[in-house]
């Protein structure tokens, strides 16, 4: 099934399971033991104890083959799981609330969904999860890497040389580290030099280059790109946070123009790159200058916030998620399910993205009032779909290196921290295996 | 176009200046820096020529052209002006604008000639040295500047000359040690100086720091090199070490060792422990060395900084000064008599504290609010010793809630029980500090669930445990546990033992896991016993037991879900699977 048409399977789907049967199909679409139990519904609005922890509670029901009903916009974005004495176990451990739910009320429940802007959508496969990560971080290093660890959700992690060997074939998802794929180091030279953590990137990055025969970091990093490209085009899920998001796109306008510094590749940036980068090859963004001075730590001008490019950094506000249609955009309504509408800004080397530089068609799912930026976008290529989403921590605004890891325990009701966890369980929802 | 028109009324006013007035070519200039100010470098430029060719030596057009000739690459044209000033001015600022010149345009040796006959009219001057070096500085010149310096200290004859200039190129070039040896030498010539150099030593960079302070204090550094370098280290985070380095310095006791005290004592104006105690010692020092009632107030502020540094044993070689210091204020002295009974009491000498303390009484030197504070310490100190009649003695009528905490403490020693939790209940929470009530809380919660009215046998091990003996108060504890009836709190008073047998450390950890199995296994529904499988948890975490320690933590929240410890548990769990970090 190609994406868009599991886009309007799963809208149709989630429309007609909630009562509007004017066909007289949803029992014949309904799966044979929806609704015939009692249930456990999985509040996410305030009655929840631990939201982050809900996801995975919720993901190993998927994975143990469980149906289960991601309730879009119904408190918060609910789940209704099926009640078992494994499920109870699970969430209590967890510190996860859970409401027993018999029969009559489920109906409730679908009642009012189907009264309101909201919808029902089933969850049927647990994703396999890929954490594109260099193989020497911590799991700390990284929002993605903490949300899932902490939630419990499986994953494994590759870099350049497993993605180059075709790697990312058997996974649904991917989620980039904050990778420069401009493949400079995040410019960390400028104020990290002499960091043994940057020698032992840079150690890290030579060695991959020349284990697989690259004449350059950046020249290898371009190859990557490329192929992430093509694993979305093929059907995967991307999701991209930090500095990734802005320096994939780089990477792949620039398939053919030098805009890394001389201290990444031993020669200067090509002085036109700006006139010869081929957007047509990119996720998000087009028509963006590249920053090419190597003393400036900033890669272009599609971050609005510039954190470390001096006069040019911008303070932090607030987002604001936007509110779908739940019945007619179920997809980026799953991408937005939170308690919180508006949530507090943070800092990455890539904070947010300028809204003129967004190519037409891309999804803004939030943005800051009033402000030229926007900070979690989404959009297809191919079969696939990719999400983007600024900043590196959300629960740490101003990260800098060498902070003391984020607690999540400490955060469980992080509604940045939700919209991570979104996107993992978003590729749940597929019909059926999507890839090719 | 008009700027065009603009352009030529600026040439001809720069025609009729040859011929204008003094008063005109002032005018002129003002106009030249308004130009200056909108960006019209070549415009200025022309009225600065202008004013010139009337007054070849004034100084404000030299300058302006200097300025503005600069940024517009021109700097030659303004050669043949500045030689012909020469010739009929030869004041410092004159020969400073040619010198500047001949720099700007490498002619090194028409500079160096320039110098020559400068030096040999004005033979003793620092500025055609000083002019020359900035010059070449500015020209990014750094060896060449340095060289110059040298040369003058050389002609001057004098070996600390210019010694500013030297010290100031150092740290533009990154060579801190010719800093600090340099600025030592101006301190030194000129102690006014001394401030200056520690505040631009103490910008040298995380890795330099070493080098200077070598370089201050090496065996034949100055007295003064020694103060700077001790001012250094204490803003630097070295307190004692910078203390060291100053006491160093203090023989003779001049003046200059008092003002080097009492600079460093001001400058030790942080909170930490360790700066607090070395501003205490300086002042200590500086009391010495002053007379009177200034000596006694300085050796108060030594007093009180040392005691809130905690260095009980120098602050009492202060405070027996002080009391013997027929010039100290009254209030100084109740500090060094309070002080001085608080010392005896930390040393346990409680008989002499008591006498002490009488004696406070007697005078009436503290406040009353002051020696109650103390009457408590000396109560809780006899406690602690396990004279709880001497204890109960000093406390008498008093009727504060402090004294009512610490009548609870004696009554639940002697074990009574009931009329411990009484004593305990009239304190309430605003007895004593935020420890003290947390300790007062924990125990009435676990004398509800003994529910006694008394008992001997835990009140005896309760006070083993207060005096410090917690290997017998384990092992106490248990026999008491023992006594009590069936559903009186044994789980709660054996949690209590395993706890401090787990303080213990590895020796005591097998006995801790006893007691915490004892109270899991038959502690009922109560809250101790989920609180007991927590410890056993973290005990099989410590032991690398990670499996085992998990299926206790689960077993916990799945059990005791209403457990006020399941948060806890829960965090356990959590960094036992690695899903959070190690805090």
């Amino acid at each position: 099934m190609r994406r868009r048409e599991f886009v309007r399977a799963v809208g149709r789907a989630g429309g007609l399971a909630v009562g509007a049967d004017v066909f007289g199909l949803a029992a014949y679409l309904r799966p044979p033991d929806r609704l015939t139990a009692a249930s456990l519904l999985v509040p996410m609005d305030d009655a929840q104890s631990d939201h982050l922890k809900a996801y995975g509670v919720t993901y190993r029901v998927i994975q143990a083959g469980g149906k289960v009903e991601w309730l879009l916009n119904y408190r918060g974005g609910s789940f209704l799981l099926p009640d078992a004495p494994t499920v109870r176990r699970d969430a209590a451990l967890s510190g996860v609330a859970v409401e027993s739910v018999d029969d009559g009320q489920v109906s409730a429940v679908r009642g009012e969904i189907a009264g309101t802007n909201a919808d029902s959508v089933p969850l049927e496969k647990a994703p396999k999860v890929a954490v594109y990560v260099p193989p020497n971080t911590q799991p700390w290093d990284d929002a993605v890497t903490m949300a899932l660890q902490y939630a419990g959700i499986p994953f494994e992690k590759l870099w350049d040389p497993q993605v180059l060997a075709d790697g990312l074939h058997g996974f649904d998802w991917l989620h980039l580290h904050h990778e420069d794929f401009t493949g400079q180091y995040s410019k960390f030279f400028l104020i990290y030099t002499g960091a043994p953590w940057l020698a032992e990137m840079v150690r890290f990055n030579d060695a991959a280059r020349r284990q697989l025969g690259f004449s350059s970091v950046p020249a290898m990093k371009k190859a990557v790109a490329r192929t992430i490209h093509d694993y979305v085009a093929g059907g995967g899920f991307l999701f991209a946070m930090c500095t990734a998001t802005e320096t994939i796109d780089l990477a792949l306008a620039a398939h053919d123009v030098d805009i890394a510094a001389s201290f990444a590749d031993g020669t200067p940036a090509d002085p036109n790159a700006d006139q010869k980068l081929d957007w047509s090859q990119t996720f998000a963004f087009t028509s963006a200058h590249v920053e090419a001075d190597p003393q400036i730590a900033s890669f272009s001008d599609i971050d609005g916030h510039q954190v470390n490019a001096g006069p040019r950094r911008q303070p932090l506000g607030a987002f604001k998620l936007f509110n779908f249609s739940a019945k007619i955009d179920p997809v980026p309504t799953m991408l937005v399910q939170n308690h919180r509408e508006v949530i507090p800004d943070f800092y990455g080397l890539t904070t947010s993205f300028i809204r003129e530089r967004l190519k037409p068609g891309v999804t803004v799912l939030a943005d800051e009032e009033g402000a030229p930026w926007v900070k979690y976008v989404h959009g297809d290529l191919g079969k696939g779909t990719w999400t983007f989403f600024g900043g590196h921590d959300p629960e740490d605004p101003q990260h800098q290196i060498g902070d003391p890891p984020t607690d999540l325990s400490l955060h469980p009701h992080s509604p940045g921290y939700r919209l991570i966890l979104n996107n993992v369980l978003f590729p749940a929802a597929k019909k059926r295996e999507l890839k090719t | 176009m008009r700027h065009r028109t603009n352009n030529r009324r600026i040439v001809l006013l720069a025609i009729t200046l040859v011929a204008a007035p003094a008063a005109g070519r002032a005018q002129a200039i003002s106009q030249g820096f308004e130009l200056e100010r909108q960006g019209h470098a070549d415009q200025a430029a022309t009225l600065y020529f202008g004013v010139l060719r009337g007054e070849p030596a004034n100084l404000p057009a030299l300058l302006g052209l200097e300025r503005v000739l600069t940024p517009l690459g021109r700097i030659a044209e303004l050669l043949p002006l500045a030689e012909h000033a020469l010739t009929v001015d030869t004041t410092s600022a004159v020969r400073s604008v040619a010198l500047r010149t001949y720099t700007a345009l490498d002619m090194r040796d028409s500079a160096a000639a320039l110098v020559r006959r400068w030096v040999a009219a004005r033979p003793g001057e620092l500025t055609p040295w000083r002019e020359w070096a900035i010059a070449l500085e500015d020209r990014q010149r750094f060896e060449d500047a340095r060289n110059v310096l040298l040369l003058g200290r050389r002609t001057l004859g004098t070996p600390g000359a210019l010694a500013i200039e030297l010290a100031e190129l150092g740290q533009r070039t990154g060579d801190w040690q010719t800093a600090a040896f340099e600025w030592a030498g101006a301190a030194d010539a000129s102690p006014s100086q001394l401030a200056n150099a520690v505040s631009q030593l103490d910008d040298a960079p995380l890795d330099q720091r070493d080098r200077v302070i070598r370089s201050l204090t090496i065996s034949a550094a100055t007295p003064t090199a020694r103060r700077i370098a001790a001012e250094l280290l204490l803003g630097w985070g070295q307190p004692d070490r910078g203390w060291d380095v100053l006491a160093g310095t203090l023989d003779p006791a001049t003046p200059e060792a008092a003002m080097a005290l009492r600079r460093f004592a001001a400058r030790a104006s942080r909170s930490s422990p360790g700066v607090r105690r070395v501003r205490g010692l300086a002042l200590a020092r500086l009391a010495d060395l002053l007379p009177g009632p200034m000596g006694a107030q300085a050796r108060a502020d030594a007093a009180r900084a040392l005691l809130d540094a905690g260095d009980r044993e120098a602050a009492r070689a202060v405070l027996l000064k002080l009391a013997g210091d027929p010039a100290a204020p009254r209030e100084a002295l109740a500090l060094a008599q309070l002080a001085m009974v608080e010392g005896l009491i930390s040393d346990g000498q409680l008989d002499s504290a008591a006498a002490g303390l009488a004696r406070l009484d007697r005078d009436a030197l503290a406040s009353g609010d002051d020696r109650e504070r103390l009457r408590h310490t000396l109560v809780a100190a006899w406690i602690r010793q396990g004279q709880l009649d001497k204890g109960d003695q000093i406390l008498g009528a008093d009727s504060s809630v402090e004294a009512a905490a610490l009548h609870g403490w004696i009554l639940l020693y002697r074990g009574n029980l009931k009329e411990a939790i009484a004593a305990f209940r009239t304190a309430g929470p605003y007895a004593g500090d935020r420890d003290a009530t947390t300790a007062r809380t924990a125990m009435l919660a676990l004398l509800e669930q003994v529910d006694l009215p008394e008992s001997p046998e835990l009140g005896a091990a309760l006070l083993q445990l207060a005096r410090g003996d917690s290997s017998g108060a384990v092992a106490a504890l248990r026999r008491a546990a023992d006594k009590l009836p069936s559903g009186r709190g044994r789980p709660d008073v054996l949690l209590v033992a395993g706890r401090i047998a787990a303080r213990l450390g590895a020796g005591q950890e097998g006995t801790a896991q006893d007691l915490f199995n004892e109270v899991v296994q038959k502690g009922g529904s109560g809250a101790a016993a989920p609180a007991a499988e927590l410890e056993l948890a973290r005990i099989l975490l410590r032991r690398n037991r990670p499996a085992d320690a998990v299926a206790h933590l689960e077993h916990l929240i799945l059990t005791y879900p209403e457990s006020a410890v399941v948060p806890e548990a829960r965090r356990e769990l959590e960094r036992a699977k690695g899903a959070i970090p190690r805090s």
